[in-house]
C-alpha cells in the first residue's frame, strides 16, 4: 500500500513539474495569509508585471500558494517553488519572503513585498546593500505623517492607543518609531500587546479608557479583528486611525497610508527587470513608497463631527465604506 | 526529485519532534500541550546563540537542555502540584511564549548571514555535486541517531519503567518506584527532543519566528498516528522507525495537497482527507499489539 501511495505521489509530482515547462516565464508567488492588504499587493504585482509586458496567460505562468499563516507551510511552499525551478520567487509578507529567500539559496532571485523592515528581516545589510539575490519593496508606515495628521484633526488629543501583536516584528518596530516621534507632536503612546485575536476584546476594554484615539498598524492579527476594534472604539467615542486604504474602507476615520496595489505594482516593475535580465536582484536597491496618501472616510468624519482643515482637505482622498 | 528531498528534509526534522511526542502521547498517555512552545524554545535558544557567534553545533546540546528543563517543569506542575495533565501543559505553553520572546529578543530573528549546521565552511568544502544533498543527509543522520538513542533508552531499566508508567502505574509502584518521578523524567526527555527539533528547524529555515510552534503538537500527533497505524503490520520495524516514516509521510501528504494546485483555502481539508485515508487503510491491517 505504501508503494501505491508513493507511486500516486510520484505521478502527481511529475504532472506538476510538467506544467512548469509552459512557454515564457514561470514565477512562484507565496503569500503569508489571506487578507485585504496582502491580496492587493499580489493584484498590484501582477498588474506591474503586465505593465512591463509580462502578462499572465500569455508569457507568464504563476504558481500561487497561500500559507494560511502557517509557518510550517511557508517552508513547504518555498521548497516547492525551488523544486519546480521557477524563474523568480515572490514572498508577500515577512515570514513568507524569508522562507522563499532561504529556499532559493542564491540560485533563484527572490522578490519581497509587504516587508516593513528589510534590514531586520535579513534581506538587506545594515549599509543598504542586498544580502543576496533578493530585493523588493518595504511597506514601512509613514508614521511621522500619520502623527501630524492626527494632531491636525484632533488638536486636543493627548494620548494615542496602539494595539499590536507581540509576535509581529513589524509592529514592534513601528511602535518604537511612534514612541520616538510622539513627543514632537505632543502625544503620549499607550500600547497594548496581544498574542492572539482572542485577547483583543479584553485588551481593548483596558486600553480605550486610557486614550483619546487609536492608531492602527498593519498588524495582521489586529487587522483581522478590525471590525471588533472599531465597534468597541466607536462605542467609547474614540476615533480609530488606520494605516492603509483597506482599513479606512472598513471604517477607520482616516489614514496616512499605503496603497498596497501601488506598492505591488512598483514591486512588479522591479520583478520584470529581473526576469528580463536587465538587472540582477542584488543590483536593485529595495524601495519604499515615499509619498503617502491621505485616505479619509467621510461617513466616520461626520459621525465624530470632525471637519478637515484646508491643508488636509486639499489632498484627502475620500474612501467609501464597503 | 528536489521536491522529494524537500519532503524528506522537513519530514526528518519533524520526525525528531514526533519522537518526543511519541513518548508523551503514546507511552505516557499525556496530552502535552507545552510542545507548541518548547518547539520554538529550541529555536529561540538557537537563534540567540548563533547571532552571538557560538558554534552552531553547540546549539544542539543547549536546546536539548532547555527543552529538558521546560519538560521537567511541566512534569513538576502536573505531578507535584497536582494540576491536571492538559492544564499543566497549557500553563507551560502560555508562560513559555513570553520566555521565548525574551530569549530571542524579538519575534523574528533572521540568521541568514550566520553559519549553521547546514551552511558552514566544512559543508562548502564538499564537492559541488554533493552539496544539494548535504542537508538531507545531515537530517537523516540526526533523525537516525535520535531514533537509535531512544531505542536504546527504552530498552534500559529506566526506559522500561517509563513504558510501565503509561501502561500500568500499579506495576511501577510494586517495583517500589515513584511513578511521578518517572513521568517527570519522561516529559523532560520528550520536550528535550521537541526543542532539539525546533533548534534544527531554526537552522534549516534560517530564521526564528515566535509563531513557528503553532500547531506542532497536532502535526506531531498526526505523524505518530500515521506511522504507528500504517506500519503496524510490519513488526520488524520498531515503533520509533514507524514514527519517523510517519512524519515523512505526513509531510508528503501536505506536499501532495499543495501540488494538486488546489485553492489554498482547501489545503487543510485535502491534507485531512489524505491523512484519513492513510489511517483507515492502516486500520484495516490485522491487529498487532499496541506498542512495544
Amino acid at each position: 500500500m505504501k508503494r501505491i501511495i508513493t507511486v500516486i505521489a510520484a505521478i502527481a509530482l511529475i504532472a506538476v513539474s510538467a506544467l512548469a515547462f509552459a512557454e515564457g516565464y514561470t514565477i512562484g508567488i507565496g503569500q503569508f495569509a489571506v487578507h485585504g492588504s496582502l491580496d492587493n499587493c499580489r493584484t498590484g504585482f501582477i498588474e506591474g508585471l503586465a505593465e512591463a509586458g509580462i502578462v499572465e496567460g500569455e508569457n507568464l505562468t504563476i504558481e500561487y500558494q497561500n500559507a494560511q499563516a502557517d509557518m510550517g507551510i511557508t517552508q513547504q511552499i518555498a521548497a516547492q517553488f525551488a523544486a519546480s525551478n521557477v524563474d523568480l520567487m515572490v514572498g508577500i509578507a515577512t515570514p513568507m519572503a524569508q522562507a522563499c529567500y532561504n529556499a532559493a539559496n542564491g540560485a533563484i532571485p527572490t522578490i519581497f513585498t509587504a516587508v516593513t523592515d528589510p534590514i531586520a528581516a535579513g534581506f538587506v545589510n545594515a549599509d543598504g546593500t542586498a544580502a543576496g539575490e533578493v530585493t523588493g519593496t518595504s511597506d514601512a508606515l509613514p508614521i511621522e505623517a500619520q502623527l501630524a495628521t492626527i494632531r491636525a484633526m484632533l488638536p486636543d488629543a493627548k494620548s494615542i492607543g496602539i494595539l499590536y501583536t507581540t509576535s509581529e516584528v513589524n509592529s514592534v518596530s513601528a511602535i518604537a518609531i511612534y514612541k520616538e516621534l510622539a513627543p514632537k507632536y505632543g502625544f503620549e503612546i499607550v500600547e497594548s500587546g496581544v498574542s492572539t485575536t482572542a485577547d483583543i476584546p479584553l485588551a481593548l476594554d483596558a486600553l480605550l479608557p486610557k486614550v483619546d484615539c487609536m492608531s492602527n498598524l498593519t498588524d495582521n492579527t489586529v487587522v483581522s479583528a478590525l471590525a471588533l476594534v472599531l465597534d468597541k472604539a466607536n462605542a467609547a467615542g474614540k476615533p480609530v486611525f488606520g494605516s492603509e486604504i483597506e482599513q479606512v474602507k472598513l471604517g477607520c476615520i482616516a489614514a496616512e497610508g499605503l496603497d498596497y496595489i501601488a506598492l505591488g505594482k512598483q514591486t512588479g516593475l522591479m520583478a520584470a527587470k529581473v526576469l528580463k535580465g536587465e538587472a540582477k536582484a542584488s543590483e536593485i536597491p529595495y524601495e519604499i513608497i515615499t509619498e503617502p496618501g491621505l485616505y479619509v472616510n467621510n461617513a466616520v468624519l461626520a459621525q465624530f463631527g470632525i471637519t478637515l482643515g484646508d491643508d488636509l482637505a486639499a489632498r484627502a482622498i475620500a474612501v467609501d465604506a464597503e | 526529485m528536489q521536491l522529494l528531498i524537500g519532503v524528506l528534509e522537513q519530514g526528518f526534522i519533524y520526525a525528531i519532534l514526533a519522537l518526543g511526542v511519541y513518548i508523551t502521547f503514546k507511552i505516557l498517555d499525556f496530552p502535552d500541550m507545552s510542545v507548541d512552545s518548547t518547539f520554538p524554545l529550541g529555536a529561540a535558544v538557537t537563534a540567540l546563540m548563533i547571532t552571538k557567534g557560538f558554534d552552531p553545533l553547540l546549539t544542539l546540546p543547549a536546546s536539548l537542555l532547555a527543552g529538558a528543563v521546560a519538560g521537567a517543569i511541566t512534569g513538576f506542575i502536573h505531578v507535584r502540584l497536582h494540576v491536571r495533565d492538559l492544564l499543566s501543559g497549557i500553563i507551560m505553553m502560555t508562560g513559555l511564549y513570553s520566555v521565548n520572546l525574551r530569549i530571542a529578543g524579538t519575534s523574528n530573528v533572521p540568521i541568514f548571514a550566520h553559519d549553521t549546521i547546514f551552511k558552514n565552511p566544512m559543508i562548502s568544502a564538499l564537492p559541488k555535486a554533493f552539496a544539494p544533498y548535504a542537508p538531507v543527509v545531515i537530517l537523516a543522520v540526526l533523525a537516525i541517531i535520535v531514533k537509535l538513542v531512544m531505542d536504546w533508552y527504552l530498552s534500559t531499566r529506566s526506559g522500561f519503567l517509563l513504558r510501565a508508567t503509561g501502561d500500568n502505574p500499579t506495576l511501577v509502584a510494586t517495583l517500589a518506584q515513584d511513578s511521578g518521578t518517572v513521568k517527570i523524567l519522561g516529559l523532560s526527555i520528550a520536550n528535550a527532543l521537541v526543542s532539539l527539533s525546533g533548534c534544527i528547524m531554526c537552522q534549516y529555515q534560517r530564521y526564528f519566528e515566535i509563531s513557528m510552534g503553532t500547531g506542532s503538537l497536532v502535526l506531531a500527533v498526526a505523524s505518530v498516528i500515521v506511522g504507528t497505524q500504517l506500519l503496524r503490520g510490519m513488526r520488524f520495524l520498531g515503533a520509533t522507525t514507524a514514527v519517523v516514516i510517519g512524519s515523512v509521510l505526513y509531510k508528503g501528504c501536505v506536499a501532495a495537497a499543495l501540488s494538486f494546485g488546489l485553492s489554498p483555502f482547501d489545503l487543510k481539508l485535502v491534507t485531512a482527507v489524505l491523512l484519513l485515508i492513510i489511517i483507515v487503510i492502516g486500520g484495516r491491517r490485522k491487529k498487532v499489539k499496541r506498542h512495544a
